[in-house]
């Protein structure tokens, strides 16, 4: 484990030393030099995810798919999701968001004689624990995560950016990522905000990172078994999630309404949304304007669901024309 | 454990046990070294016989820097995102009490008539003043931006702190608690030192490969002079006010600086971007933090070898290393007159008009 570790931090080392260092330095920016090593190891998790997508879900989805489809066209773009979120665009939001929203919220409050609250203060006993403390973390950072997950889909505009994430007929293991710009950017604000009011610290946020984000990579594959009926209800699995992606069917218009659950399905189950039917449904969305994301490229469906977000927000403010399209 | 000889178990055993049972009087003191895992909220005990991690406690979240009280018998650890002062056994390195509801406490520092204690907020923009006896805040003085490394003025009068985001040294008057003078230094200065002579101090520039030489009676910088680049904090060497160890973070090295000559002598490898360290009470070794390495090195003052490296947690930023005779070696010089014998004449006036500050490394 020791080497394993040495490893990883030898190969973090001679990124930030032979190319990341020099060129903060070259153009000025020692200002992020701390900030330096957090962003470089978010990248290196996101390629050891790459990895496990390539070499151990890829594989699982050719033995045994829980769809089957002649080719992987609408799957493709998926794949450009994912390089983007993991290898750019996530790090770089860590990177923007994460930090500057934690200084300039502490030092806000201090202006007003306040202080945030931090966890050891709230619950002493807990301070002297790193793995209980990490465990309630892991739990209310998850907690976050469904709540979240809930007003993407109950809020208008909100859905109107998250159902790009739904659009999508052909859910494989690369589909976790597909989310518009803008939700990512919504989404890691939250996170941030959550992640400093409950106390995470880098080196937690990198193994909550990693773990949240393979089981949530994993539950998308397109693969026709889960964890077992038991361990299902602890893990989320590609069976609860893929019922998440259903498509909304006449007999069961709010299907996509339950198993909002990112790593742990007792959310679902406490407030009531969890549903274990274990039936196959074709997943997408039942909306012809969402439906048309299927096809797109990454830039067009960026710019589709620009389009719907604009749409959703117009007609947020007149909700009487709408009510009534006789008027 | 088949690999330690029996005087290294007795010293792992002794530690584990001084920590845990505070045996009160030990027969010879555990010579350890406490690191702060800044991004893990954690400090490790290091053996310095065994050269291993002994133990690692959990501390308040992102522990920065550590400094002993001027009395030397406590260790005060600066835990910022906790917002809290925790204080050790400087010999054991076990907790004895802690001090909430100081702000982002990031540096620390004892003004060398101990008066005053203040605290440099880098990530929420101030310094605060504290009485010392009591840690009873003063006054608050919001700074922008990222205050980080200070220095006292051999007169006691000014605490000197080093604007890490705005590029400047601020000046403020102790009696008063208000910003005497302002002078912009260069990029991203950081650690500041006060010489002997006191008339000049001493300015690490890590945003450039140099150390400034500032004239306080000026208040203007005099003088660069090249160490490597990313220039970072400066400790006294002990017991030789002449020299000085300037740490290099990004070029991965340590300058051994003459304060007199103002010059570098020599120039020891010491990669993984050295950031604090501290002096073996012997005074042969530096025990240096490398952040993103996670470990601490130990460098031999004698050969320029590093000598040992040892695991610690993530992102080790702080360092102390105890007794016989420690005195507080992370940050200001410990108090004490200055020396006449090191007063220097001050050298030759830089030609550079202060508006070319900036540009000072494309003109050297
Ligand atoms: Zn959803
Ligand atoms: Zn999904």
């Amino acid at each position: 484990m020791q080497g394993l570790i040495d490893t990883w931090v030898d190969v973090q080392s001679w990124i930030l030393e032979t190319a990341v260092h020099p060129l903060l330095f070259r153009f000025g920016y020692m200002t992020f030099f701390e900030d330096a090593p957090f962003v470089v190891e978010t990248l290196m998790l996101g390629v050891v995810q790459i990895a496990v997508i390539l070499l151990v879900f890829r594989p699982l989805e050719r033995l045994a798919p829980a769809e089957h489809w002649p080719d992987r066209k609408l799957a493709r773009v998926d794949v450009v999701y994912t390089l983007l979120s993991k290898l750019g665009l996530l790090p770089f939001i860590v990177f923007v968001v994460l930090y500057p929203v934690n200084d300039w919220l502490q030092e806000s409050v201090r202006d007003y004689d306040l202080m945030l609250p931090t966890v050891e203060q709230v619950v002493p006993w807990l301070r002297d624990k790193p793995l209980l403390l990490f465990a309630t973390y892991f739990l209310l950072y998850d907690l976050a995560g469904y709540l979240l997950h809930r007003m993407q889909h109950a809020v208008p505009w909100w859905w109107a950016l998250h159902s790009l994430h739904h659009s999508q007929r052909q859910v494989t293991c690369w589909s976790d990522d597909r989310n518009h710009v803008l939700d990512d950017v919504l989404a890691s604000f939250y996170f941030a905000v959550v992640a400093l009011l409950i106390g995470v610290q880098p080196s937690q946020y990198v193994a909550l990172l990693l773990v949240s984000r393979l089981v949530e990579s994993f539950s998308h594959a397109n693969v026709r078994f889960g964890f077992g009926r038991v361990l299902d209800k602890l893990v989320v699995d590609p069976w609860f999630h893929r019922t998440h992606h259903a498509r909304a069917s006449a007999s069961k218009p709010h299907i996509h309404d339950s198993n909002f659950g990112a790593v742990l399905p007792v959310w679902d189950l406490l407030f009531g949304t969890a549903v274990y039917d274990y039936k196959r449904r074709p997943t997408g969305v039942d909306s012809r304007d969402a439906d048309a994301d299927n096809g797109k490229g990454w830039l067009g469906q960026q710019v589709a669901v620009l389009g719907r977000l604009g749409r959703a927000i117009i007609a947020s403010f007149r909700p009487r024309r709408l009510a009534h399209p006789a008027e | 454990m088949s690999s330690f000889s029996p005087r290294q178990c007795l010293a792992v055993v002794s530690v584990i046990l001084g920590a845990a049972l505070a045996v009160p009087a030990m027969a010879s003191p555990p010579q350890l070294a406490i690191v702060l895992n800044s991004d893990e909220g954690s400090l490790s005990i290091v053996d310095r016989q065994s050269m291993k991690e002994v133990d690692k406690r959990p501390i308040g979240r992102e522990p920065h820097h550590l400094m002993l009280t001027p009395d030397g018998k406590e260790l005060i650890i600066g835990s910022t995102a906790t917002n809290e002062l925790t204080f050790l056994d400087p010999v054991t390195g076990e907790m004895r009490r802690r001090l909430r509801n100081i702000l982002d406490p990031y540096q620390l520092g004892f003004s060398p008539d101990g008066k005053w204690f203040v605290t440099a907020a880098y990530r929420m923009n101030h310094v605060d003043i504290y009485e010392a006896g009591e840690f009873r805040l003063v006054k608050r003085l919001p700074l922008h931006s990222l205050p980080s490394h200070m220095a006292f003025t051999r007169d006691n009068k000014q605490v000197l702190v080093t604007m890490q985001g705005s590029n400047q040294l601020v000046a403020i008057d102790l009696a008063t608690q208000e910003v005497a003078w302002t002078a912009d230094v260069g990029e991203a200065p950081a650690g500041v030192y006060a010489m002997p002579d006191g008339r000049r101090v001493l300015i690490g520039l890590t945003g450039e490969d140099a150390v400034a030489v500032l004239d306080l009676e000026q208040k203007r910088v005099i003088k660069w002079v090249v160490t490597g680049r990313g220039a970072h904090n400066i400790f006294r060497m002990p017991g030789d006010e002449t020299r000085v160890l300037v740490t290099n973070r990004v070029d991965g090295s340590i300058s051994l600086f003459d304060t007199t000559k103002l010059e570098v002598i020599d120039t020891i490898r010491a990669p993984g971007g050295p950031d604090d360290l501290d002096f073996t009470p012997d005074g042969k070794q530096i025990w240096v933090t490398q952040r993103w390495r996670r470990r601490v090195m130990a460098i031999d003052l004698a050969t320029r070898q590093i000598v040992a490296t040892v695991n610690v947690g993530r992102s080790p930023h702080g360092i102390y290393i105890n007794g016989p005779g420690t005195v507080s070696r992370s940050m200001s010089p410990p108090p004490e007159a200055a020396d006449p014998r090191t007063a220097q004449t001050p050298p030759k006036a830089s030609f550079l008009p202060q508006i070319l500050a900036p540009l000072a490394p494309l003109l050297r």
